[in-house]
């Protein structure tokens, strides 16, 4: 039985990726999305001068990124299946519904990571230029970067399957995502701006904000997982 | 019918005089509570608003307030004692016998504040009688709607996802009402009408969930799919309602805590009466707004017989 989830799980994955291959729909417009953010932050920044220190305010405009793009990508991987009936086929096919979560989750990390790989750099080029930077611990960026979007993939995939069914898709999403995703947030931004800022006190203040972010992981991941059978049947 | 029209009745009766003795307690025999800036309760009856206080400070930025006043600031190591010319985020300035001294704010370590007469805390702190029950009760009925949610999800029975929408109504007054009374109290005590301080964000977090939760019933045309993911959603947000009343005990934060034994005598009746006085308020708008929907519902029925 094990091992029939497994295919399945694997099966919608693959399904996934290779429709994003073919159309780089979700990639563009995330990928785009982020760039245009970029532009806003620098708008934003061009009163403050050179008085202020970008590695201060780069955890927090990054995330700030994150969550918005990964709304856009949220959105788009669950309309896709409702526009063309692929939920209901999904349903009447022989799957666990934890499968379906895992799958949709699974593929919504994987963009949503895509999309962060490209946006960090460039983030970086664009803003923290010429400043100090501490290698060792900005190397601990991706594990925050991980287990952050573990927890937006999640929770977003519950709250998306929601949301496409409501008249208000975009807003609703945003209503429902961004107040459950404080938490989160408020954690992932902590360890980001320790990883960035370094020094031995920026790493222990990264693990501080892990310990939020994995504890959140685990409680949101496990209601979620529990909840989903109501909310893809209903 | 008639049995939930007359309990909600008791309930408020009972609730409203509760209430009332609780306010008259707090008004005319109970101190005030000294929740301004201190952490513990201990010391709630050594603040009066007439006589000699005195006030500890952890903040700089929190002297703003007492320009003026008689202080002692630790920083570096020292303590300086004089008279508080001016205090910011940035620096503290202090006029002592042998002229001025300027403090840097993150010099700062402690400071205490002498007043007398007119002192600080004062009057606008007797909203602990009412701010801190409405919370507590926006917490309690929170917790029914999600054990209602829960219900709902197990057995599919509609009337636990009337009873789950209509206890979210009822939190949504509360979290009004703890809103309201909450940003007069930050503006008394405090001196700015909002701090992104984790109490508060966290409670601001909690009224956008509850928003939330309407948005998302609105927006479904379904009826068993709305209540589905009514439920779903009310059991999500209520993780944050934890969240929210811990974490003033788990990080720094300058949200009064009422510590283990805190309040005493006169204020602790006071206190626990308005308690139950809310407690039935709440159950009594609760009730109240259950027979209006629950007639609703007869009409709609009685409605949709006359057109067959």
């Amino acid at each position: 039985m094990a091992s029939a989830s497994g295919r399945q799980l694997r099966a919608m994955l693959r399904k996934d990726i290779v429709m994003e291959l073919r159309t780089k729909e979700m990639i563009m417009s995330m990928g785009l999305y982020s760039l245009l953010t970029m532009v806003v932050y620098f708008v934003a920044l061009s009163q403050a001068g050179s008085n202020f220190d970008p590695r201060d305010i780069a955890a927090g405009l990054l995330w700030l990124a994150f969550i918005f793009t990964s709304m856009l990508g949220l959105n788009r991987s669950l309309v896709h299946e409702k526009d063309q009936g692929c939920l209901e086929a999904l349903l009447l096919s022989p799957v666990d519904r934890p499968v379906i979560f895992f799958a949709k989750a699974g593929g919504n990390l994987i963009f949503l990571l895509a999309v962060e790989a490209l946006t960090l750099p460039v983030f970086g080029f664009l803003f923290l230029q010429g400043t100090h930077l501490d290698w060792g611990s900005i190397a601990l960026l991706p594990l925050i970067l991980i287990v952050g979007s573990i927890g937006m993939a999640g929770v977003g995939t519950l709250l998306a399957t929601m949301s496409v069914n409501t008249s208000g898709k975009d807003f609703v999403l945003a209503m429902l995502f961004i107040p459950l995703m404080y938490p989160l947030l408020l954690g992932a931004v902590t360890a980001t701006g320790g990883a960035i800022v370094g020094g031995a006190q920026g790493v222990s203040v990264f693990w501080t904000g892990m310990g939020w972010v994995v504890g959140y992981d685990v409680i949101m991941l496990l209601a979620s997982y529990g909840l989903y059978e109501f909310i893809v049947g209903a | 019918m008639r049995s939930i029209t007359t309990r909600a009745m008791i309930a408020l009766v009972l609730g409203g005089v509760l209430t009332l003795g609780a306010f008259i307690g707090a008004f005319f025999w109970a101190g005030v509570p000294d929740f301004g800036f201190v952490r513990t309760a201990g010391q709630v009856d050594s603040v009066r608003y007439k006589g000699p206080f005195e006030q500890a400070i952890d903040e700089a930025r929190y002297l703003a307030n007492y320009a003026g006043y008689t202080v002692e600031v630790e920083a570096d190591g020292e303590s300086v004692r004089g008279e508080l010319v001016s205090a910011d985020a940035e620096s503290v300035e202090i006029a002592t016998g042998s002229g001025n001294v300027t403090i840097d704010a993150a010099d700062f370590e402690a400071a205490t504040v002498f007043g007398s007469e007119y002192g600080r805390p004062d009057w606008g702190q007797k909203i602990f009688y009412f701010h801190v029950p409405v919370a507590e009760i926006s917490f309690v009925v929170f917790a029914f709607a999600a054990f209602y949610a829960i219900r709902f999800l197990m057995t599919r029975n509609r009337d636990y996802d009337t009873k789950n929408r209509v206890s979210m109504e009822v939190t949504l007054v509360f979290v009004g009402l703890t809103m309201a009374t909450g940003i007069l109290w930050t503006k008394a005590a405090w001196g700015v009408w909002w701090d992104w301080e984790p109490r508060l964000t966290t409670y601001f977090i909690l009224t956008l969930l509850v928003i939330a939760y309407f948005v998302l019933r609105n927006s479904v045309e379904d009826e068993e799919r709305r209540a589905v993911y009514g439920a779903v959603f009310s059991i999500l947000a209520f993780i944050d309602v934890p969240i929210s009343f811990f974490i003033t005990r788990l990080i720094p934060s300058n949200h009064p805590v009422i510590e283990g034994g805190g309040l005493e005598g006169p204020m602790l009746i006071s206190f626990i009466l308005g308690q139950i006085g809310m407690i039935a308020l709440g159950y009594a708008i609760y009730q109240l707004r259950m027979g209006e929907v629950q007639l609703q519902e007869r009409i709609e029925q009685a409605k949709t017989l006359l057109e067959r």
